[in-house]
């Protein structure tokens, strides 16, 4: 299949400050492709740059095969786009609203069509800020759809959202996949990242770090457990010393409460059980968790992901 | 861009409050002058000229010099100058002794005309002069009650220019209420849109922008000439206001005026942050430019360079083409040099808001 995106060695710089630095990807046509990062990564300047809001200092974009700076207007009319925290008219309806955006484009969709696909036809003659949160995000989604574009642009769609309202944005993102649309979104949400994405690209301080798909990505780590063992009694020295033998790192993060990263080998997990029986450590409570995305971005980039 | 437009429109509409406001203030200035009547507000100037000097001409200066209402009276030596004063509106009246005055004095019985040039647009302060002037000379000549002197005051009105200040205000009121609204409406709009990303979101689109703005303008046009006609058919129907001329001159020198006032809004709206930034700039401009072109006083009386700057203001040439044509009957084409200096606005404005316009 054709890329939907491609981005050659983008880079832009704000004066002295590099706020994209040579960022390469492909985005395949019908993937949901999320790109993951801390805020002032360059999630949002990059995006920009692709929907054609921001100049590149250097680099190459094509989108739907055409380069972004030879056909601006041939491009825009296929794609859709939603803006991060994009308000829309006071004075208008949804209805009025997706019209006046709709009329901005050569081929454009039914008011009424679009928003019954995001579940807001009662809602048609509201006003935007008479929406709930997650009624205004789905608004929004409905906005970026209004040209029936062939890819979707998402900066950052359930940012603020509770869970409820962010599966039901998640839904809808799945369902232009099924329609065949290719997807494109920003998050700082791991679990977002994990569950809706068939690819992903991380980034973090302008740079882009990892490309691939979310299960690859956690696969490729050497720890795929975390254990979480609280204890009775602090465990001794020589406690401490035989797990640390049996796993990859060990940190005490309460008095008698130790995290242990647990490696991948099939007889690693054998070996801590025994190792608690033998040095005779009495568990209060074992909690164990497989590696995710968090991880990952940890390993990758050294720092939490930071909101 | 019809759809634009039209959605402009609507938001317009919906968006009473800042309209309404907007038209409120005009017309809120409107009443206060309508009511007030600051036409009458002076007191009357008078000029007095003896063909010869006699001592009853004398008498009667002084008598009038003591009336309250009217100013102290001008002794002047030629009539002629003293006409062209009040066809002008410069002077309300001028008294005009004849030398045989004097002599006629001694001739009992003849009949002695003294001649009174009034400006007819005040009929009740004119019978109020006349009726003084009448007792004055009746007073003067009471001490010699055997005499029977006829003595008439010739009264002539004389065909004078001088529209009634309410006309002008008025027309400077339309000017004030299509600036302010043209300017601080786009600066406070754009800006708004601005911070709410909706610029950016028309960008992502295939849309030439060019598109977006003329719509804009567009409706702000319209809206300029709905205000225009609210705010004239008050002062006409209300308070009376007499306007005539060419309207569709009138309509052209208010789109033109109003097309350089959106620039302007641009304009603001590229250097203002915020939505409240951009309302008080759009203030700060449109204020001072209120006084300095005239809306309510003349700008004649400015010290130093002032009525120069005043005379480079994009609302003069606007109110005086407007005043031109709806009180003093000039063509469109009479009015060249306003429409051109008025054009020459829209294209520098146009200009530097497309150097400036930003949109993030």
């Amino acid at each position: 299949m054709d890329d939907a995106i491609r981005v050659e060695g983008l880079t832009k710089q704000f004066g002295s400050f590099t706020a994209v630095d040579d960022v390469s990807f492909h985005v395949k046509s019908g993937e949901i492709f999320g790109i993951l990062g801390p805020n002032g990564a360059g999630k949002t300047t990059t995006l920009e740059i692709i929907e054609g809001l921001q100049k590149a200092s250097s680099g190459y974009i094509s989108v739907l095969g055409l380069d972004v700076d030879q056909n601006p207007k041939t491009y825009k009319g296929r794609i859709g786009v939603q803006l991060q925290s994009s308000a829309y008219y006071d004075y208008l309806n949804l209805e009025e609203i997706l019209d006046l955006l709709g009329s901005c484009y050569p081929n454009k969709l039914p008011a009424t069509e679009l928003l019954k696909q995001v579940g807001l036809s009662e809602q048609s003659h509201n006003k935007v800020k008479q929406l709930s949160g997650g009624q205004q995000q789905r608004f929004t989604v409905a906005a970026s759809l209004v040209n029936n574009p062939d890819l979707v642009i998402l900066d950052e769609p359930t940012t603020g959202l509770d869970p409820q309202s962010r599966r039901n944005v998640w839904d809808l993102i799945n369902e232009m996949q099924n329609n065949g649309v290719t997807v494109v979104l920003t998050t700082h949400y791991m679990e977002e990242a994990e569950s809706l994405c068939t690819r992903l690209a991380i980034m973090d301080r302008g740079k882009l770090i990892a490309v691939d798909t979310p299960q690859n990505m956690i696969s490729r780590l050497e720890n795929t457990y975390t254990l979480k063992l609280e204890l009775t009694d602090p465990a001794n020295e020589d406690q401490v010393l035989s797990l640390t033998e049996s796993s990859t790192s060990i940190e005490q993060i309460a008095p008698t409460t130790y995290l242990l990263k647990v490696n991948k080998s099939p007889t690693s997990l054998d070996h801590i059980l025994q190792t608690i029986v033998t040095t005779e450590m009495h568990l209060k409570h074992l909690e164990m968790n497989p590696v995710t995305l968090e991880d990952v971005f940890l390993s990758l980039t050294g720092n939490e992901l930071r909101d | 861009m019809f759809a634009l437009t039209k959605a402009n429109l609507k938001i317009m509409i919906r968006n009473r409050h800042t309209t309404f406001w907007a038209l409120l203030f005009p017309l809120m200035l409107v009443t206060v002058f309508g009511i007030f009547r600051f036409d009458t507000a002076d007191s009357a100037s008078i000029a007095i000229y003896q063909e010869t000097n006699t001592p009853t001409g004398t008498a009667i200066t002084e008598a009038i010099s003591e009336l309250a209402f009217l100013e102290k009276p001008l002794s002047v030596e030629n009539e002629l100058t003293s006409i062209t004063k009040i066809k002008n509106g410069e002077l309300d009246y001028l008294l005009s002794i004849p030398s045989q005055f004097e002599q006629d004095q001694e001739n009992v019985n003849m009949l002695t005309r003294l001649q009174l040039r009034v400006n007819p647009n005040n009929s009740e302060q004119n019978q109020l002069v006349e009726a003084a002037i009448h007792s004055v000379i009746a007073i003067l000549l009471t001490p010699e009650p055997t005499r029977e002197t006829s003595l008439s005051l010739e009264v002539e009105n004389l065909e004078v220019f001088q529209p009634r200040y309410f006309d002008v205000v008025l027309l400077g009121l339309v000017g004030l209420g299509i600036m302010t609204n043209s300017i601080i409406s786009i600066a406070v709009k754009i800006s708004t849109y601005r911070s709410q990303s909706i610029l950016k979101r028309l960008l992502v689109t295939p849309l030439p922008i060019w598109k977006y703005f003329a719509s804009e303008i567009i409706a702000h046009l319209a809206l300029a000439l709905v205000q225009a006609i609210i705010i004239l058919g008050v002062g006409i129907l209300v308070f009376g206001a007499r306007l005539s001329g060419d309207w569709i001159g009138l309509i052209l020198v208010i789109l033109l005026g109003s097309a350089v006032f959106l620039n302007i809004g641009f304009l603001m709206s590229a250097w203002a942050n915020s939505p409240s930034a951009a309302s008080g700039m759009g203030n700060a401009i449109a204020l001072p430019m209120v006084f300095f072109a005239g809306t309510f006083f003349s700008t004649a009386s400015l010290p130093w360079i002032l009525p120069y700057i005043a005379e480079a203001l994009p609302l003069t040439p606007m109110l005086s083409a407007m005043r031109e044509i709806s009180l003093e009957n000039a063509s469109i084409i009479e009015v060249w040099p306003q429409i051109l200096t008025l054009s020459g606005w829209i294209v520098v404005t146009g200009l530097a808001a497309v150097k400036f316009f930003r949109f993030n």
